[in-house]
């Protein structure tokens, strides 16, 4: 109630019960009630005529209401529970009608429950007729209303307005009155806004609304109207590009064929629109990802830092360890390498590193433009690229333990082992680039962050920020590119360097390990069983000495073609649910019955996981499955989603988008005390989830 | 935001019902006026009617808040108040289920409609009490977690069918003198207490108005235990 009745004089709101009081504006004899207040709460009748002016056959009325903090009314249409205000204007002489206007509503989501109303200040306009033009009208409006916070207070009140025969204009209630007009939705002759389809999806699922409209939208929402026995859940609003098209799907809680005339209500920012509609049915599918709002330069520059800080990060994780293990072999093994050939070579695989993350980018751009939507880490899915890094990284384990030597062509082979740099810089340049594509799983901390925000965003904000990641991920070679001694400083050639070898062939293999546990996941045991023997026969061939060097040639090419034939073509088996065994605490993921969960007071865990992501791997066995989360989870408060991304889901893709993430892991708790949820960090730790689960559990006033 | 979970045991003597008191909880209790419901002014026999249940349940607070319970084994009784459309509500009556599945030794609870909010209020309390005499009543409140009710003899077939009662007699207890009077009582405590709105809730002899943690609902039980609930049965 701060500030906001600076018109009436001082002192006059005491919170007192049900306190009434005569009003009177300063200076003026002001049309208006007297005041209904109470801490949920205050209203008034307005009158933007002082008087009757003669021959006047309407007067433009409004009932102001002040909800106070916490407190919240209702729309015509209150969503599933919840009651609109009602107006009596029984007892009012010289009054034909009173036409209640209802301004474009928010959107409330407490417990899981959609909600439609206002909240803080709203004036209801009313455009009332009167019986005799010209002559007084006496008003009394007996009004009921809901308001809730956590509890549900109703109020029956009445309030009274005596307007005489005279002229004048009240020009602040005028103001008000005109300011919320403009906010009752317009028709839809009169909008920019048209509503091209309503269709009703083939199981009466959820209503697909597409609009357009000739200025861009901003802050854009959808509220269908069927009459009370037809409800609805949170829509999932997507808008295209240069933001002037517009697609929505609106889950159905409730259906019934008996429903009232259909309406469908969009806001916008300043300006709604209401229009009658007709269904159809086939309704156009999801044409673009999920509306994002524009980003400052500032919001970039800051995102851009933090991809350059992931991209470093990168470096130590796992995935890419052993890479920038290979090169710095690479260089042990290297004597009598010129400075400046060093240099190129770091400086080459730091242009890998950046090919890729480019090359990366473009593909991201193209396909945000095809309208495809992407997330990171997804071409772990596809079982023919998980298939080439195995393989790759297998033969590199070898070649680390000495199962060969890896023999490029003679020719580029007399170069490489001559002082020739080319063939040497295109082993760079491909040391650069694998780094690179093994970094992708590795969504090391902040770079969900900047990913997230680059895949919401324009081209440009994509190729910025990867190409901040990919100068972050190839700092280590441009240190050394910038400062060859550096690599001098490293102890001389000796035994030590098996033990290297050793070790770095150790982590390789690791890594090649846990390419085939994803290769499992992806494509299924039967493949992965296929692709590992396949390159045991490639190593094996390769390192036989003395074979001729055609036949050699002809199995190791047989061998990588058979293998992405095998991980291509040779049908997956459907992981389906059997994964979730009646033991395991998880439970298969439900996204539409989060909010019902929630609404019945129950806590939902939500972990989104899959094999190609190691954080998640971590995540999950140094947390989740660990005391006190594993109890906690276990303990029957709890629901425990697990929602498996290994391979592609359109599910959890769009439950994803819709917390703006990109990247896994991602993990978020929803309860009565959080029912739009609290999303965690990446890495994530007992506290974290202990705080955020009671947090959730804990209902505090009812959050918009 | 503010918060309207004081965790501060703060009660204050209540001069009517005596014998009860009031556990003071944020800006949700006082500064309104008592509950008024929004019901159209009344006709002279609904008006004596309810003043007739008020002076029922003013003879007898105790049997009328807790009815029939089970209060063997020291168990403190708990009266809960709602509205089928009251948001929180909803969620309320999920918590207390769960509260008696597990303390079912400490804790009966006896459920009370006070339906505020016009004829769908009016109709879906009628069906919750019909479901409750067939021991229903939280199934009921789940089941129609996300739908709105309807009183249609189909959608009542339907409903009786997923709650596993007869519907039969699910439609004769709606329209029963019975569930009628059980309106009228709730009601008529809900003056007596001078609820403001629902959900509303009394344990042995404190009232709580508003949302209040299960940590302080816990404490208010112990405190009951210790103190003698039954004090203001015996004084009314």
């Amino acid at each position: 109630m701060k500030g906001a009745v600076s018109q009436i004089g001082a002192g006059l709101l005491s919170i007192m019960l049900g306190c009434v009081s005569i009003l009177a504006a300063a200076g003026a004899d002001a049309a208006e009630s007297e005041t209904f207040s109470n801490p949920a709460v205050t209203a008034r009748l307005i009158s933007a005529e002082d008087g009757i002016a003669p021959d006047a056959a309407s007067v433009s009325l409004g009932l102001a209401l002040e909800y106070g903090e916490g407190w919240k009314g209702y729309w015509r249409t209150p969503g599933e529970v919840g009651l609109a205000p009602k107006l009596d204007w029984a007892g009012s002489t010289n009054l034909k009608s009173a036409e209640l206007l209802w301004p474009a509503p928010e959107r409330f989501e407490a417990f899981g429950i959609e909600n439609f109303g206002y909240s803080g200040r709203v004036v209801l306009p009313i455009r009332a007729r009167l019986e005799d033009a010209g002559h007084p009208l006496e008003l009394r409006a007996r009004v009921s209303l809901l308001t809730c916070s956590t509890v549900c207070v109703p109020h029956d009140f009445e309030l009274s307005l005596a307007l005489p025969q005279g002229i004048g204009i009240d020009t602040d209630s005028a103001r008000q009155i005109a300011t919320y007009a403009d906010r009752v939705p317009a028709v839809p002759e009169n909008s920019d806004i048209r509503i091209s389809v309503t269709a009703l999806d083939s199981r009466d699922s959820a209503l697909i609304v597409m609009a357009t409209s000739d200025t861009p939208f901003g802050k854009v929402d959808v509220f269908p109207e069927f009459g009370p026995l037809v409800t609805f859940g949170k829509p999932d609003i997507r808008l295209d590009r240069d933001r002037t098209e517009l697609w929505a799907q609106i889950p159905i809680n409730a259906w019934t064929e008996e429903h009232a005339e259909p309406s469908l209500t969009i806001t916008d920012t300043a300006r709604a629109i209401t229009a009658p509609i007709t269904l159809t049915s086939d309704p156009p599918a999801p044409p673009f990802s999920s509306a994002n709002p524009r980003a400052s330069v500032l919001k970039v520059v800051a995102v851009a830092a933090i991809a350059f800080l992931g991209g470093l990060i990168l470096n130590v994780m796992p995935c890419v360890l052993p890479v920038l293990s290979i090169k710095l072999t690479s260089v042990l093994k290297a004597t009598g390498q010129t400075r400046q050939m060093t240099r190129n070579g770091f400086l080459f695989s730091a242009l890998g590193v950046l090919t890729f993350v480019w090359a990366l980018a473009a593909a991201l751009v193209f396909l945000q433009w095809i309208g495809v939507s992407v997330g990171w880490g997804i071409q772990f899915q596809n079982p023919v690229f998980v298939t080439l890094m195995f393989m790759v990284i297998a033969v590199f384990a070898a070649n680390l333990f000495g199962a060969f030597e890896i023999t490029l062509p003679a020719a580029l082979q007399d170069r490489l082992g001559a002082s020739s740099a080319r063939a040497g810089y295109i082993s760079d340049f491909g040391t650069g680039l694998l780094a690179a594509i093994l970094a992708t799983p590795c969504s090391a901390p902040f770079l969900g962050t900047a990913i997230t925000f680059a895949l919401a965003g324009t081209s440009l904000e994509v190729v910025k920020i990867f190409t901040a990641l990919g100068l972050g991920l190839a700092l280590p070679y441009i240190v050394i590119a910038a400062r060859p001694e550096l690599v001098t400083r490293l102890p001389r050639p000796g035994r030590w360097m098996l033990l290297v070898r050793i070790l770095l062939g150790g982590l390789l293999l690791a890594t090649a390990a846990w390419l085939l546990f994803v290769l499992i996941g992806v494509a299924g045991g039967r493949v992965a069983a296929i692709v590992s023997s396949l390159t045991a026969v490639f190593i094996v061939a390769a390192s036989i000495q003395r074979a001729n060097r055609w036949a050699r040639r002809a199995v190791l090419s047989a061998c990588v073609l058979l293998a992405i034939f095998g991980a291509g073509f040779i049908s997956m088996p459907n992981r389906t649910t059997a994964a979730f065994d009646a033991t395991s605490h998880w439970q298969n993921f439900e996204p539409l019955g989060i909010a019902r969960r929630v609404s019945e007071g129950e806590i939902v865990f939500v972990d989104v996981t899959a094999d190609w992501c190691l954080t998640c791997k971590a995540n999950k066995s140094l947390v989740l499955d660990r005391d006190p989360v594993r109890a906690r989870l276990r303990g029957g408060s709890v629901i425990a989603m697990q929602a498996d991304w290994t391979r592609p889901d359109d599910n959890i893709t769009r439950f994803l988008e819709r917390y703006d993430r990109y990247g896994i892991p991602f993990n978020i708790v929803f309860g009565p005390g959080a029912p739009s949820g609290i999303a965690l960090p990446e890495i994530l730790t007992p506290q974290a989830v202990i705080d955020a689960l009671d947090t959730a559990s804990v209902r505090s006033l009812a959050r918009e | 935001m503010p918060s309207l979970l004081p965790e501060k045991l703060e009660l204050e003597a209540l001069d009517r019902p005596k014998g009860f008191r009031r556990f003071i909880a944020g800006e949700t209790s006082g500064s309104f006026d008592a509950f008024v419901g929004l019901d159209s002014p009344d006709s002279v026999d609904v008006a004596a009617r309810k003043a007739a249940a008020i002076e029922r349940v003013s003879a007898d607070i105790c049997g009328a808040l807790y009815g029939d319970l089970d209060m063997s084994n020291a168990r403190i009784p708990l009266a809960s108040f709602s509205d089928y459309y009251c948001p929180f509500c909803r969620v309320q009556t999920k918590s207390f289920a769960d509260m008696t599945s597990k303390m079912p030794d400490q804790v009966a609870i006896a459920w009370h409609e006070l339906p505020l909010l016009g004829d769908s209020s009016n109709l879906a309390a009628k069906a919750a009490l019909a479901a409750k005499r067939q021991g229903a009543y939280v199934a009921f409140q789940e089941r129609l977690m996300t739908s709105p009710f309807q009183a249609t003899p189909e959608y009542l077939a339907r409903l009786s069918e997923d709650l596993g009662v007869d519907g039969e007699q699910l439609v004769a207890d709606m329209e029963s003198p019975e569930v009628a009077r059980e309106l009228e009582n709730s009601a008529a405590l809900a003056q007596v207490f001078a609820f403001v709105g629902t959900p509303a809730l009394v344990i042995g002899r404190t009232v709580v108005q508003g949302q209040v943690s299960d940590r302080m609902i816990r404490k208010i039980i112990d405190l009951e235990r210790e103190e003698g609930w039954d004090l203001a049965c015996v004084s009314a």
